[in-house]
Order: C-alpha cells, then structure tokens, then sequence
C-alpha cells in the first residue's frame, strides 16, 4: 500500500502510535521499576518516578527461595519441548505437504479441531490417568503433554513452509536415486531452516508460557518459572510476599524481551505465513 | 508421496495426539457418565463409659464405617451415573426454575417493569456457576473480537504509513504484550489496579477519590476485556500489516487515477483484500477467547467473572471431583464444537477447493 495518508490525518497517526506504545509497554515498564522498590516505595501515595534501588526482591526469590532450580526445569522442559515438537512435526509437515490424498486433508482438519480444545479438558483426564501410571510429576511427561497439545499448530505451521519448497526439489532428488528418506534429510531440511526457526520459537513459547498445565502436572522441586508464580501471588496478601512475585514476573520476562530482540524477523514471518500464505 | 511413506512420516505425530488428546478425550467422556465413591457399611460399636466408682456403663452404637479390604484399604465403588454429573455442573432444573419465575411483583407487591423482570432473570440464571461461566467467556469472545480487528486494522493501517526505520521499534513494542506469558501479563495490569498501586493512587491524586478497581463485578470485567484487547491486538495486527504488503498496487494506482479518496481505496480495495486474513484472525481469537483462563485466575474471585476453562479448573482442584470436572470439561467441548462448525465448514470448503 503506498503511505500517502490524508494530510490531516498525520498528526493524529503520530498522537495515535505514541499512545500506543505507551499502552504495550507500560505495565512492563513499571513492573521493572518496582521490582528494584522497597515495598513501601513500590505502592506509595502519590505515586513515585524515582525511589531507592534495592535487589532485595530478586536475592530473596532467586537465592533464598531457589528461582534457580525453576528456572532449570523451564530450561530443561522448553528444550525437550522444542527439541521433540520440531522433530516430529517436520516429519508430519514434510509428508501432509507432499501427499495428495484425502487422509492428509482429514488430518488437518481434526488437528484444528484439536488446537480449539481448551487444555483444562485433557487435564482432567491427565490427572487421574497419570497418578494411577506413576508419571506424575515428571519431566518426560510434561514435555511429552506439551509437544503434544503443540502439534496442531506445530504442524499446520510447517506444512505451510514445507509447502512453498519446490516439489521438483524432491523429484529431481528421487531421479537422482535418493528414497524419501534420504530427500526429506539431505535435500529438503537444508532449504528448511527459516521455517524452523519460525516454529521453533513459537513451540518455544507455548512451553515457556503455559501456566495451567505446567501448573498441575509438576510440583515442589520440578516445578517450572511460570507456575512457581502462584506461590506468590496466591498464597497470601502480604506486600512482601507480592514484592517477591513481582521479581519473579520480571524474571521470566527478561529472556522473552531479548527472544522478541533476537528473533522479530522470524515472529513476523511466522505469524504471518498461515494466514497470507498458506 | 505413497501412502505407506506418508503414514511413516506422519505417525509420530498423529500418535502423539491421539494418544494425548484423543484418548484423554474419551476418557474424559467415560468420566463424565460415572461417579465413584468409598463403600461403608454400618457397623455396631460397643463402648463402655466410666462412670463413678468402678461402675461403667455399656453402650452401643450404630456408625458407618469405610468398608476395608484385606490390604486395609477402603473399597471404592464405581458405578455408571448417567447424567447426573451433568446434572449437578448445568443445573437444568435451576435453570427451569430461574426462567420461569414469576417476576411481576416486586416482593411488596409493586408491579415490576420489563428492565427490572429481565434484571432479575440474568441475575437468577447467570447465579447457576454453569450458566454465568459461559455469560462470561462469551461475553468476552464477542466483545474483544470487533475490537481486535478494528485496532490492529487502524495500527497495520497506521504503521504502514510512517518511515521505515521507525516501522521496526514500533512492531518490537507492540509484540510484547502478545509474546509474554499471560499469567505475567495479566499480573502486571493487576498491579497497577491494585486499592493502593498506581492508577488508583493517581486518581486519587487528581482528585477521583478513592477507587477500587477490583472490588466490583464491572470493572473486573471491564478489566478482563481490556487485558485481551491489548493482549490479542498485536497478533491481528501482524497479521493484517503483513497482509497490507500484499495488496496489489496497480490496483491502487488505477483508483487513484480514477479519483477515489483514500476512504474510498480502504474500503473498496483493501479491506476485501484482507477479507481471508478477517476471518482467520476471528477463528483463531474465537478459539482462544473461548478458553480465556489466566486474567480470570489473576484477577481472582470467580465470583465476578468466571470463564468455562476455569470453571472446570476450580473443580477439579478445590472441590476435588474428576466426575463432575468430567461433566463439565465435555459441556465446554461441545459449546466450542457450535461456536467453531460454521468457521470449520468454511475452511473446509476452502481447503477442498484447493485441493
């Protein structure tokens, strides 16, 4: 689209933009600043721009209440999570991409079905099923419940990468006397990288953000980031206590604002790519 | 591709979610048909009471006592229900009763007006936990979409007209409310709406007296809704930016020779341009409106806004009942099933066409 606004228009795009900005950003801003307060500064009347700085907060959180270990497990199950989901989703998006029949299109349809599932209904078999197996409470399970409620989307992603490769790539591969296999591995992944990426990040995100399940199927020391929360901001109302919390917030934040730094490009590109594309 | 290599590929996968939400789903049904509970039995206990003097008298009681196995544990009994947990979490009978009240009469005999008779029927149903759930989630579905497509509309629209360096800072900015944990972002607008945290202080300060935000049914609501406006907006955004790079700028041209107004080129040619991307981004945030779960938690007291997904949560860990959870968790299903079956008949169509 070319960018000639009205001109009238100009001075309220800036006005507009501005405001905007300041909404996105703002309660990130200040939850940065008050986590360096003294309670009694964080929650003051009136309101304070500059007061004291103290790490009190995060020392308490991270030392005395062993944030570390939490956030350990966060890496370890957004690993794995990251790891199996593009393993087994670029073997699925490879072959829903390069089949014709009816099955594929069946398949596709269902995981949408799949990904409207609020994820409280699958808990509520999860809880019983796993407490009776004796995988509660473990790593490999909670990786393995999120690539699984991951895939749908998983896959519907790279379907729509794999789909914008050349089909005579694998035709000219298969000529050559590669199987399919050997197509998918040799000649296909290497063109594949962007699209990795793109979902990777975003399977790395629903790992890293889940509250509820993560929330309910760990708990004392494999508990991760996002769920020890709740021992802050529900156990009581103590300004302390919410202090702690607040720390804890901006603790997982951190490594999503440098992800969204990092890999803008790529976030653009893959929330996009379903819709205009694909 | 043959189909035996296409299973190979996607066998995993597939594996992965049948046996993880498939199987859980079935099993959830199954759940939701039975009930369990621990097997008594009454049982005579004699005790003798002390009196005075050596003297004791002897009674005997009637107690039911847990039926125990020969491994000491009670015995639990399973049986078939049929819809009895549905019963308990809809609530039908209620639900009779509250719309078939008689509201004519105020309770000292004055005749009531229609405002007030349909207050007191939203009131009555929407006091069933079930009922004021699904008030809510659709609420917040239907209120949020609109205001979604309009504002990440007018910002694609807007950053699209601005320089290109400044374009890059601007999408950072507008991603963060997207890409951070939910849980993390809800908390950080509770913390400015807390009784004594800044945007109450201020108020207060310029002289609003004394608000609190989070002691009423309406601004927690409020609040919920503006939390996914702002949470969502920035993913109809990026999608409709990235959508205004594709419209076709012959098209645009020849308008303009033609003399049409800017209003004129958005609304004719633009907007059907982006008609496809409208719809995605309603599929997509109907789906994940419907199981709107985190701000509810934050923003705490389902006593003012509750939604499905946390409906289902509360009881299956506060009153502890898989059976009823069950029930529940199934009536949320097929509330997205006809919620989701004219946007899933259209993408079906589509994709057959292509295919």
């Amino acid at each position: 689209m070319t960018t000639n606004l009205p001109k009238p228009l100009k001075p309220f795009t800036t006005a507009f933009l501005g405001f905007w900005v300041f909404l996105a950003a703002f309660p990130f801003l200040w939850m940065f600043l008050i986590s360096f307060r003294a309670p009694v500064d964080a929650f003051s009347f009136p309101p304070k721009l500059f007061a004291p700085i103290t790490l009190e907060h995060f020392y308490t959180v991270w030392i005395l209440d062993g944030f570390w270990k939490q956030a350990l497990n966060t890496t370890i199950v957004t690993l794995g999570t990251v790891t199996v989901s593009l393993t087994i989703g670029c073997l699925a998006g490879y072959g829903l991409s390069r089949y014709r029949g009816n099955l594929g299109f069946w398949i596709l349809i269902i995981a949408l079905v799949f990904r409207a599932m609020p994820h409280v209904v699958m808990l509520v078999a999860y809880k019983p099923a796993f407490w009776a197996m004796g995988i509660w409470n473990r790593y490999e399970t909670l990786i393995i419940v999120l690539v699984a409620i991951n895939q749908p989307f998983t896959i519907w992603m790279l379907r729509s990468f794999f789909v914008n490769i050349p089909e005579e790539l694998d035709q000219a591969a298969l000529v050559d006397g590669c199987n399919r296999v050997q197509t998918f591995v040799k000649v296909i992944m290497p063109v594949m990288w962007p699209g990795v990426i793109t979902t990777g990040l975003f399977s790395f995100l629903l790992a890293y953000n889940d509250f509820l399940i993560s929330s309910q199927l760990m708990s004392g020391d494999h508990m991760t980031m996002t769920a020890a929360l709740s021992n802050y901001i529900f156990s009581d109302d103590s300004l302390a206590k919410l202090m702690h919390g607040v720390a804890g917030a901006v603790s997982i934040t951190i490594p999503l604002i440098f992800l969204v730094l990092f890999f803008q490009r790529y976030i653009v590109a893959g929330l996009t790519h379903g819709a205009v594309k694909g | 591709m043959k189909i035996k290599t296409f299973l190979a590929f996607v066998g995993p996968s597939v594996l992965a979610m049948v046996g993880l939400i498939a199987v859980p789903l079935i099993g959830v049904v199954y759940l939701s048909f039975h009930s369990s509970y621990v097997k008594t039995e009454i049982v005579e206990v004699k005790s003798s009471v002390p009196l005075f003097g050596g003297l004791t008298k002897t009674t005997v009681e009637k107690v039911p006592q847990p039926v125990l196995d020969e491994n000491g544990e009670p015995v639990k009994v399973w049986e078939y229900v049929g819809g009895r947990n549905f019963d308990t979490v809809a609530d039908p009978g209620g639900l009779v009763a509250a719309v078939s009240k008689d509201r004519s009469t105020t309770e000292d005999g004055q005749p009531t007006s229609f405002r007030q008779r349909m207050d007191g029927l939203y009131r009555d149903v929407t006091d069933i936990d079930f009922w004021g759930a699904l008030e809510f989630t659709l609420l917040y579905a239907f209120i949020t979409t609109p205001c979604i497509l309009v504002l990440g509309f007018l910002l694609a629209v807007l950053v699209n007209s601005v320089v290109q360096w400044i374009r890059g800072p601007l999408i950072f900015a507008t991603l963060l409310p997207f890409i951070i944990t939910p849980v993390v972002g809800s908390l950080s607008i509770y913390w400015l709406f807390l009784d004594n945290a800044l945007v109450a202080s201020l108020l207060e300060q310029f002289g609003a007296g004394k608000i609190y935000f989070l002691k009423d049914a309406i601004s927690i609501r409020t609040l919920i809704v503006l939390y996914g406006v702002w949470h969502v907006t920035p993913f109809a955004f990026v999608i409709l930016y990235a959508g205004l790079q594709t419209v076709p700028q012959d098209a645009l041209q020849a308008a303009m020779v033609d003399g049409a107004t800017y209003w004129q080129r958005i609304r004719y040619i633009i907007i059907p341009h982006l008609r496809a991307l409208f719809s995605f981004i309603i599929l997509i945030h109907l789906m994940d409106a419907y199981r709107i779960f985190e701000p509810v938690l934050v923003f705490g007291s389902n006593l003012f806004a509750n939604s499905l997904q946390y409906l289902t949560y509360y009881i299956l860990n506060f009153e502890d009942n898989y059976y009823k959870a069950a029930a529940s968790a199934i009536l949320t299903v097929i509330g997205i099933c006809i919620l989701l079956l004219p946007v899933l008949r259209r993408t079906y169509r589509e994709q057959k066409g292509v295919a």
